[in-house]
């Protein structure tokens, strides 16, 4: 029908179509999580704030499990390759994926690094892929990657309001990490409201509160990526 | 910021809808931003004004934005209740604080008319 007088013009078509706008992407990264399985991975997206210190966790998990299981990263940030230095300097495999401005990882993206990843590899198998995602609570939220596991990290000095200020974020997740435990005597940082409100969004999540540098909590961290690995 | 991308995305189809149907004008687009999918309207809104009007099949696109409000469901007793000021504390039926959101993460191409 024209807008103007209601008119039906032969040539006008109505559509439906009723697919989601990340059908392009979802289905790439169903091709990325064959990938990953094809080389005997799991894989985690992990997602936080700038700073939260997920590339902190990983070096930390790379040296307490480097030696028992295969690890790769994939490093997401906007410029740089620090972060996929930090890695490298502990001895595994690195990709770093700059986006170039844009706040969030892709599917398209992930898998251009999975390929670099895999010609980093001499036996083509991994056990243990991480994703570490552009620094952003919101953007990254969107975006299916292929990923098994999601993590959705806050740190102590950011504050316990996260989960309700960024709901998609939890509610796509299945873990909620609490960082920076070492920091709670100096922060006033109600852990029951961050996982209260954490647990209404998605009752599904899990929780753990991990230092990462004081070693608290690590052990549960440690314990969850062994029994994945399985 | 994605909300960008998302837009790319939705060019990308619709220029590929255009082809399937011979069409070499969009008309209108409905699209679906549900309440929890981390969709800023207006950005969105933004972005496919600027983006579109550089493709001759979109330039003259209308996009229409549907947005259902937040539906709650009650894990106790299975009420649904909506409400657009956030999370009630307490399920208006039986009282407990177990509401959940149902639903609201999508976006969804809903319809597109085209000449």
């Amino acid at each position: 029908m024209c807008d103007d007088c209601g008119c039906v013009s032969p040539s006008h078509k109505v559509v439906a179509v009723n697919q989601s706008l990340l059908a392009a992407n979802d289905a790439l990264a169903e091709k990325n999580r064959e990938h990953i399985e094809e080389l005997g991975a799991v894989a985690i997206n992990l997602i936080s704030g700038p700073g939260s210190g997920k590339t902190t966790l990983l070096e930390k998990t790379i040296e307490r499990l480097g030696k028992e299981l295969r690890i790769g990263v994939i490093e997401g940030d906007i410029e740089t390759e620090r972060d996929a230095e930090r890695i490298r300097a502990k001895g595994v495999p690195v990709v770093q994926l700059t986006t170039g401005g844009a706040c969030h990882l892709d599917a398209a993206l992930v898998h251009k690094g999975i390929h670099a990843l895999e010609d980093q590899l001499d036996d083509k198998k991994l056990d243990l892929l991480f994703i570490e995602n552009v620094g952003n609570l919101v953007c990254p939220a969107t975006f299916y990657l292929g990923e098994h596991q999601r993590v959705v990290m806050v740190s102590v000095p950011e504050g316990p309001d996260k989960p309700a200020k960024y709901p998609k974020a939890f509610i796509g997740a299945h873990v909620f990490m609490i960082s920076k435990t070492d920091l709670l005597p100096y922060f006033d940082f109600s852990s029951e409201m961050a996982i209260k409100d954490a647990l209404q969004l998605n009752p599904n999540l899990t929780v753990m509160s991990v230092s990462a540098t004081a070693g608290d909590g690590f052990d549960s961290w440690l314990a969850y990526l062994r029994f994945l690995c399985q | 910021m994605h909300e960008i991308s998302l837009v790319q995305g939705l060019l990308r189809q619709l220029a590929e809808l255009a082809r399937q149907h011979n069409s070499r004008a969009i008309s209108k687009v409905r699209v679906e931003i549900g309440p929890l999918s981390g969709i800023v309207i207006d950005s969105f809104q933004f972005g496919f004004e600027v983006l579109a009007a550089e493709e001759k099949l979109t330039s003259e696109a209308l996009l229409e934005i549907v947005a259902p409000p937040i539906q709650y469901k009650c894990r106790s007793c299975g009420h649904v209740c909506l409400d657009q000021a956030g999370a009630p504390d307490a399920c208006p039926e039986c009282g407990h604080n177990l509401l959940m959101p149902d639903g609201g993460g999508d976006l969804i191409l809903l319809q597109v008319e085209m000449v």
